[in-house]
C-alpha cells in the first residue's frame, strides 16, 4: 500500500489542485441557500426587484464558477489517475523485465498479466473516485456534526457517538473485503490461466476433441470467480444498510433526548430541528459508501498484488554488488569445471560435475539421449540460470563476474521451440539486435538460408507473421529465428536443436556459414553427420559427461557414442535427411 | 510547479475524437444513426443475459420501489414527529410512534440490503453466463481465427471486458433504478405545487441534452478505444512473457520495455480523455441544477413580489429542486461506469460473432466406426489467396496403409495433415473418409477417430498422467501407464519426482522438449484411434531413444491408418505408400520399391544419401 502511495507523490501537486477544485464547488454548493435566504429576506420580503435580480445574478454566476471548477478538476484527476497507472504499469513491467529467469518462472504467466493490467485498473479507477468523490463524505460528515455539535453540544454529542461505530465498521468491512477481493483477484488469475492455456493448445483441443473437458473445466473455475466476487460484494453490500441504520439509531436518540431536553427547557424545537437536519444529511453523504468501500477494498487487494511483485526479490545473482567486469566477450573460450546444476523447483541435479573446455572459434556438438541435460548446459552458458558448484569461465573469467548484459550481447541464442513475435518478418530478424540496416537483416537471412523463400513471399520481408508466425512451415520458422541470431554477430552461438527441421544440404549449408563467422558455436543435435565435423563432441548421459573428444575419439572410446552412430547409420536407422 | 499544473492541459487530442469530429459531417450521418444503433443492440443483448433472472430481478424492483417509498417516509414520519410530539408531553403515544420509526428504519435497511445482494447475484451470475458463452465460442470458431489473433488481446476481453460489465451491473443498475424511480416521483410532486415553476426548472432540460449527447458522443468511441489499447497491451504483454527466455538471452529487454511504453502511453492517452470527458458529466448536471437553482430564485422572487407565488413555495420547490438534483447526480456518476461497461460488452459480443467454423449443417454425419479408407482427389489449397499451398494432390490410402509424407520443409506436408482435420477447409477437390466427404462428416465425430501428435507437443499445466489421459479420458491408470511404456516414457517419468503424479508447470521446466514428444505419443498411442497422424513426432528426440520406441509405433501403426511425416528410412522404406510433396505438388508416389524404380527424386535423394554414408 505504502508503495502506492509513493507513486501518488509525483502527482501531488495535480491531486491538490483536483481536491482544491473539489472544495470549491462544494463551498458553492454550501453558499447557496445563504444566497436565497437573502433573495428573500432582502428582496422578496422588501419588494425589491433589483436585490432580487442582483443575487439572481450573483448565483448565476457562483454556479458557472462551479462548473468551471469542475471542468477543470475533472482534467486534473483525471491526469493523476492516468499518469498513476502508467507509472505503476511501467515500474511493474520494468521489474518483471528484471527479474531473473528462475524468479519470473515462480509467477504464472496469466497472474502477472492480471496483475499487470485489470489490477492496475482497479487502483488507477479507485484513485479517480476517490479525487472526486471519496472525500466529500468524510467532509460533510464531520462537517455536519461541528454543526450539530455547535447548535447544541449535549444532542450532538448523541450524533458524535455514532462515528466510533461508523469508524470501526468501515474498517473492518475494508480488511475483510480487501482480503476476499484478494481471492476474487487469484481466481481470476486461474481463469485467465485456462484462457491462456486453452488459446495455446487450441489445436490439441481440436483434434482430441476435448471441447466439453474445456468447458467444464473453465466453467467451474469461473464458477469459483463468480462465488468469490459474490461473496466479496456481499459483504461490501451490508456496509450502506448497517451504517444507515447506526445513523438512524442516531436519530431516534436524538429525537428522544431532544423532547426530555425541550421538555426540561435545556434545548429548543429549532436546536433539535436542526440536529435532525445535519443527521439526515449526514446519512445522505453515506448513501454512497458501499460503492466506495467495495472500490476501496478491491484496489486495496490489487494494490497488495502489485506490491507483491514489486517487492519481489529480483533474484540477481550473488556477487552482484561486486564490481563487475567491464568490456564485452571477445574471443568466446569457454570452460566449465565440475559443474553441477539442479532446477530451483527439483530436487535432483541435471547435471552433475561437469568440466570440459572450449577454445575460440571451436564448434561443439553436445550429443545426449532425451532428458540428458543438454537443453539445461546451455541455459548455463545463457546465464538464464546459474550453477550450484563449479565454475564456468567465459574467456577465463568467472561468469558470476561478468555483466550478464555483456554475456547476453555477445551470444546469439536459437531456441528449441521457436518464439516469434507479432510483426513483419524484417522486425523478427531485425530484433535481435539494434541499429542494423536492411542490407544487414538480408546478409543474416541468407546467412540462414531463409532469404529465398522469404523472397518468394508475395510481401518478401514485409510479410506478417500472424501469432506464432502461423503460416509458416516449422523449417521456415527456425530458420527466422536462426537469422535472428546470426544478426547479432554474436562471439558465441547457441543452436538448441535447432536445425533438426532443415534437410542436410541446408544444414550442410548453413554451418559453413557459421564457420566463416568464426564464433564459438554449440549445436544440440540428434545427428551423427553434425558431429562429425565438430571439434569437440560432448556426449551426455542423465546429466554427466560421460565422454568428450572428436568424432574419432568418441568413436574408438565411447559404447554409447557408437551406439547412437549405429542408430544413424547401421542397417536399422538410416535418415533421409535430404528428404526433409 | 507551474509544470506540474499545466501538465493536464497537455495531452494529445485523442484519435478517437477526431473521428468524432468527422462523424458530425453530414456525410456520415449515417454512420452516427449506425453507432446509435450499435448501442441498442448491446444494450439489449446486455438485456437477453438479464431476462434469464427476470423473476429474482422484478423482485430486486420491487425491492427498489419499496426501498424509495421508506426512504421518502423517513422524513415525512420525522416531520410529523416535530410538528406533534417533539413538543408534546411525551408518553406512550411518543413511544410508540418512536418504535414506529425505529421499525421503517430497520426495514428500510433490510430492504436494501436484500435488493443489493439480490443483484449481486444476479450480476455475478450473468457474468459467469458471458464468460462461459464467449469461451464455449471460442472453441467453435475456425482455426484461421486463432491465427490472425494475439491471444492476449482475446484473454483481455475475457477479463478486462467482461470485468466492466460485472462492476456496472453490480453497483449501478440498482442506483439507476431507484433515480429513474425518485426522478419521476419529485417531478409529480413538483408539477403539482407549482406548473410554472417546473417549466422554469426545466428549462436546463434542453442544454442538459445537448451537453449528453456532446459528451457521450466522444466518451462511447473513447471508451472503446481505451478497452481497445488495453487490448493491445494484454496481447503485448503476453507475448514477452510468454517469450521471456528469448527476451533475457539477447539482452532485449530495454527494447520490449520501450515498445510496452508505447502501448502504455497509448493507454494513458486515451484513459484520460474517456476519463476526463465522462467526468464532465457530473459537473454538467451540477452546473445545470445549480443555473436552474437561480432561475427558480430570480423569477420565483419577482413573481413572490408581484403577490403571484408565496415565499414557501419558492422555498418548498428549492427544495425539491435540490432532491431533483440528486437522482440526476446519481444516475450522472453512474453514466460512466455504463459507458465502459458497454464498450466493454461490445468488444465481448464482437468475438461472439465471429462466424464458427462453417457449422456443420443438420445433414452431417456422425461416424459410429470408421475402418480408414482415406482419399485425396484433386486437393488443392491456399491460406491467402493467390498462393497455393496444395496443388491438385490426389492419393488414396486404404484401410490399415501407412502413408509416410516427405518433401523439403515449406513443401505443404502440415498443410495436408490440417486438411484432413479439418483445421482448413480445401478450396477444391474432395477429400473423403470410408467413402464419406469429410465435409458431411461433423468435424468432432471426424476427429474422434483420429490422434495426432503435432509439431509442437503442447502439454497443459497438470500432473503427467493427466496429461498422458487427455488421449483418453476414460483410461485406468494401468492403461495409461502401458501407453506410456510403449511411448519409452515410462523410465524417465518414474525416476522424476512424484513419478506419474508429477505436476507439469506451464512453462514445461524440468522436463525436456524430447520427453513432451514422449508424453504426447504416450497420448495418442492411448487414444488408441483408426487414424494416426504423426507430425514429426520425433523430431526431438535422441535417435537411440527413438529406435526403442519404434516398435511401439510399429505397433501402434499396425491395423490402423497412418500418416507420418518423418526422415527416418526405416520408416519410410516401410511405409505403404510414400508422397514425396515439393512445393505443394505431389511430385511422386509408390511404395519405396516402386519410386526406385521410378528414378526421380525420391531415387536420386536415396541414393545419394546412401553415397553419403
Amino acid at each position: 500500500m505504502k508503495q502506492i502511495f509513493l507513486f501518488i507523490k509525483t502527482y501531488r501537486v495535480a491531486a491538490i489542485m483536483a481536491i482544491f477544485l473539489m472544495l470549491v464547488e462544494l463551498t458553492v454548493e454550501l453558499i447557496q441557500p445563504l444566497i436565497i435566504s437573502k433573495i428573500i429576506d432582502d428582496g422578496i420580503a422588501r419588494d425589491s426587484t433589483e436585490v432580487v435580480l442582483l443575487w439572481s445574478g450573483v448565483l448565476i454566476a457562483a454556479s458557472l464558477f462551479a462548473f468551471a471548477a469542475g471542468i477543470v478538476s475533472s482534467f486534473y484527476a483525471a491526469h493523476v489517475s492516468q499518469s498513476l497507472g502508467y507509472d505503476i504499469r511501467e515500474k511493474l513491467y520494468g521489474k518483471v523485465q528484471a527479474f531473473s529467469y528462475a524468479v519470473f518462472n515462480r509467477f504464472a504467466t496469466s497472474s502477472l498479466i492480471t496483475r499487470l493490467t485489470n489490477d492496475i485498473t482497479q487502483i488507477q479507477e479507485t484513485t479517480f473516485m476517490g479525487l472526486r468523490f471519496m472525500l466529500r463524505v468524510p467532509l460533510v460528515v464531520i462537517g455536519s456534526l461541528i454543526m450539530a455539535l455547535v447548535v447544541h453540544a449535549g444532542l450532538g454529542f448523541l450524533l458524535l457517538l455514532t462515528v466510533p461505530a461508523l469508524f470501526f465498521v468501515i474498517i473492518w468491512i475494508v480488511k475483510k473485503a480487501a482480503i476476499l477481493f484478494h481471492k476474487v483477484q487469484q481466481k481470476l488469475d486461474a481463469v485467465n490461466g485456462v484462457m491462456l492455456e486453452n488459446l495455446s493448445g487450441m489445436r490439441l483441443i481440436r483434434v482430441f476433441v476435448r471441447r466439453k473437458q474445456e468447458a467444464t473445466r473453465f466453467a467451474h473455475h469461473s464458477g469459483e470467480l463468480m462465488q468469490s466476487s459474490t461473496s466479496a460484494l456481499r459483504l461490501t453490500e451490508i456496509t450502506q444498510p448497517f451504517i444507515v441504520l447506526i445513523m438512524n439509531a442516531g436519530i431516534i436518540a436524538v429525537l428522544w433526548f431532544g423532547q426530555i431536553e425541550i421538555h426540561v427547557g435545556s434545548a429548543t424545537t429549532g436546536e433539535v430541528v436542526a440536529i435532525v437536519n445535519y443527521s439526515l444529511r449526514t446519512a445522505g453523504a453515506l448513501s454512497a459508501l458501499s460503492m466506495l468501500v467495495s472500490a476501496f477494498s478491491r484496489a486495496r487487494a490489487s494494490a497488495q498484488r502489485v506490491s507483491e511483485a514489486l517487492m519481489t526479490d529480483s533474484g540477481v545473482l550473488e556477487g552482484e554488488g561486486a564490481p563487475k567486469a567491464s568490456g564485452s566477450i571477445e574471443q568466446g573460450s569457454v570452460q566449465f569445471e565440475k559443474v553441477t546444476f539442479q532446477y530451483p523447483t527439483i530436487h535432483t541435479p541435471v547435471l552433475e560435475n561437469i568440466s570440459f573446455q572450449v577454445n575460440p572459434g571451436e564448434m561443439v556438438a553436445i550429443l545426449g539421449a532425451t532428458g540428458s541435460g543438454k537443453s539445461s548446459l546451455m541455459q548455463l552458458i545463457l546465464r538464464l540460470y546459474e550453477e550450484d558448484e563449479g565454475v564456468i569461465r567465459i574467456d577465463g573469467r568467472n561468469a558470476r563476474d561478468w555483466d550478464t548484459r555483456h554475456i547476453h550481447d555477445s551470444i546469439g541464442y536459437v531456441p528449441q521451440e521457436v518464439l516469434l513475435f507479432t510483426g513483419t518478418i524484417r522486425d523478427n530478424i531485425e530484433w535481435g539486435s539494434v541499429d542494423v540496416s536492411f542490407d544487414q537483416i538480408v546478409e543474416a537471412a541468407k546467412l540462414a538460408q531463409i532469404h529465398d523463400t522469404i523472397m518468394q513471399l508475395p510481401n518478401g520481408y514485409d510479410t506478417m507473421l500472424g501469432q506464432r508466425g502461423i503460416n509458416l512451415s516449422g523449417g521456415q520458422k527456425q530458420r527466422i529465428s536462426i537469422a535472428r541470431a546470426l544478426i547479432r554477430k554474436p562471439v558465441i552461438l547457441l543452436l538448441d536443436d535447432s536445425t533438426s527441421a532443415l534437410d542436410v544440404q541446408t544444414e550442410a549449408a548453413l554451418l559453413q556459414g557459421i564457420n566463416s563467422m568464426a564464433c564459438t558455436t554449440f549445436l544440440i543435435t540428434q545427428k551423427i553427420s553434425s558431429t562429425m565435423n565438430a571439434d569437440l563432441i560432448l556426449l551426455l548421459d542423465e546429466g554427466r559427461l560421460i565422454g568428450q573428444g572428436n568424432h574419432a575419439q568418441l568413436m574408438e572410446a565411447s559404447t554409447l557414442y557408437r551406439r547412437i552412430y549405429e542408430s544413424q547409420f547401421g542397417e536399422e536407422g538410416s535418415h533421409v535427411e535430404s528428404f526433409k | 510547479m507551474w509544470k506540474a499544473l499545466s501538465e493536464p492541459f497537455r495531452y494529445r487530442k485523442s484519435t478517437a475524437a477526431v473521428q468524432v469530429v468527422d462523424a458530425q459531417n453530414p456525410q456520415n450521418v449515417n454512420r452516427k444513426k449506425q453507432k446509435a444503433k450499435d448501442w441498442q443492440a448491446t444494450l439489449k443483448r446486455i438485456w437477453h443475459y438479464l431476462a434469464h433472472h427476470k423473476g429474482r430481478l422484478s423482485l430486486v424492483l420491487f425491492m427498489v420501489m419499496l426501498s424509495s417509498v421508506l426512504t421518502l417516509l423517513g422524513p415525512y414520519l420525522i416531520g410529523r414527529a416535530i410538528d406533534q410530539y417533539l413538543e408534546g408531553p411525551g408518553g406512550s403515544p411518543w413511544l410508540l410512534f418512536l418504535a414506529g420509526l425505529a421499525a421503517v428504519y430497520v426495514f428500510s435497511s433490510l430492504v436494501s440490503w436484500l435488493q443489493n445482494i439480490w443483484m449481486i447475484a444476479i450480476a455475478q451470475e450473468t457474468v459467469y453466463r458471458m464468460r462461459v458463452d464467449l469461451f464455449g465460442h471460442l472453441h467453435k470458431l475456425p482455426i484461421p481465427f486463432f491465427a490472425k489473433r494475439q491471444r492476449g488481446e482475446l484473454m483481455s476481453r475475457m477479463t478486462n471486458d467482461i470485468d466492466n460489465v460485472s462492476s456496472t451491473l453490480n453497483s449501478s443498475a440498482i442506483q439507476v433504478f431507484s433515480s429513474v424511480l425518485i426522478l419521476v416521483g419529485t417531478v409529480v410532486v413538483m408539477l403539482l405545487l407549482s406548473p410554472l415553476l417546473t417549466l422554469l426548472t426545466f428549462l436546463v432540460v434542453p442544454l442538459m441534452v445537448i451537453g449528453m449527447k456532446w459528451i457521450t458522443r466522444r466518451t462511447g468511441v473513447l471508451f472503446k478505444e481505451r478497452q481497445r489499447n488495453m487490448g493491445e497491451l494484454n496481447g503485448f504483454i503476453e507475448e514477452t512473457l510468454s517469450g521471456q527466455r528469448i527476451i533475457k538471452a539477447f539482452s532485449q529487454e530495454e527494447r520490449v520495455i520501450g515498445t510496452f511504453r508505447e502501448h502504455n502511453a497509448r493507454i494513458k492517452q486515451s484513459g484520460f480523455w474517456a476519463q476526463t470527458i465522462s467526468g464532465f458529466i457530473p459537473k454538467l448536471m451540477n452546473g445545470l441544477n445549480n443555473l436552474s437553482f437561480a432561475i427558480i430564485a430570480g423569477v420565483g422572487g419577482i413573481l413572490a413580489i408581484r403577490g403571484a407565488i408565496t415565499v414557501g413555495v419558492i422555498v418548498v420547490f428549492v427544495e425539491y429542486a435540490r432532491q431533483f438534483t440528486r437522482p440526476i447526480n446519481d444516475l450522472a456518476n453512474q453514466w460512466n461506469t455504463l459507458l465502459s461497461a458497454i464498450a466493454g460488452a461490445e468488444r465481448v459480443f464482437e468475438i461472439l460473432d465471429e462466424e464458427e467454423e462453417a457449422i456443420d449443417e443438420g445433414a452431417a454425419r456422425e461416424l459410429e466406426s470408421l475402418q480408414g479408407a482415406v482419399s485425396f482427389s484433386h486437393v488443392s489449397f491456399s491460406y491467402n489467396k493467390g498462393e497455393e499451398t496444395l496443388q491438385d494432390i490426389s492419393f488414396e490410402a486404404s484401410p490399415g496403409e501407412t502413408i509416410a509424407i516427405i518433401g523439403p520443409t515449406g513443401a505443404g506436408k502440415t498443410s495436408l495433415i490440417q486438411l484432413l482435420s479439418r483445421f482448413y477447409e480445401a478450396d477444391s477437390g474432395s477429400i473423403t473418409v470410408d467413402g464419406h466427404e469429410i465435409t458431411t462428416i461433423r468435424r468432432e465425430s471426424l476427429r474422434s477417430h483420429m490422434a495426432f501428435v503435432l509439431q509442437d507437443s503442447f502439454l497443459f499445466e497438470g500432473t503427467i498422467r493427466d496429461n498422458i489421459r487427455y488421449g483418453k479420458l476414460e483410461a485406468t491408470d494401468e492403461q495409461v501407464e502401458e501407453a506410456a511404456k510403449l511411448a519409452n516414457a515410462h523410465s524417465f517419468i518414474v525416476r522424476l519426482e512424484g513419478g506419474y503424479d508429477k505436476i507439469l508447470q506451464g512453462d514445461g521446466s524440468g522436463i525436456s522438449q524430447g520427453q513432451k514428444q514422449l508424453l504426447a505419443i504416450a497420448r495418442a498411442i492411448l487414444a488408441d484411434p483408426a487414424i494416426l497422424v504423426l507430425d514429426e513426432a520425433t523430431s526431438s528426440i535422441d535417435t537411440v531413444t527413438e529406435i526403442k520406441i519404434q516398435e511401439g509405433l510399429q505397433r501402434l501403426m499396425e491395423g490402423r491408418t497412418s500418416f507420418v511425416i518423418a526422415h527416418r528410412l526405416n520408416t519410410i522404406r516401410r511405409a505403404d505408400q510414400i508422397l514425396v510433396l515439393q512445393e505443394g505438388r505431389l511430385l511422386e508416389k509408390g511404395s519405396h520399391e516402386q519410386l526406385l524404380e521410378r528414378r526421380g527424386l525420391y531415387s536420386n535423394l536415396y541414393q545419394g544419401r546412401m553415397q553419403l554414408q
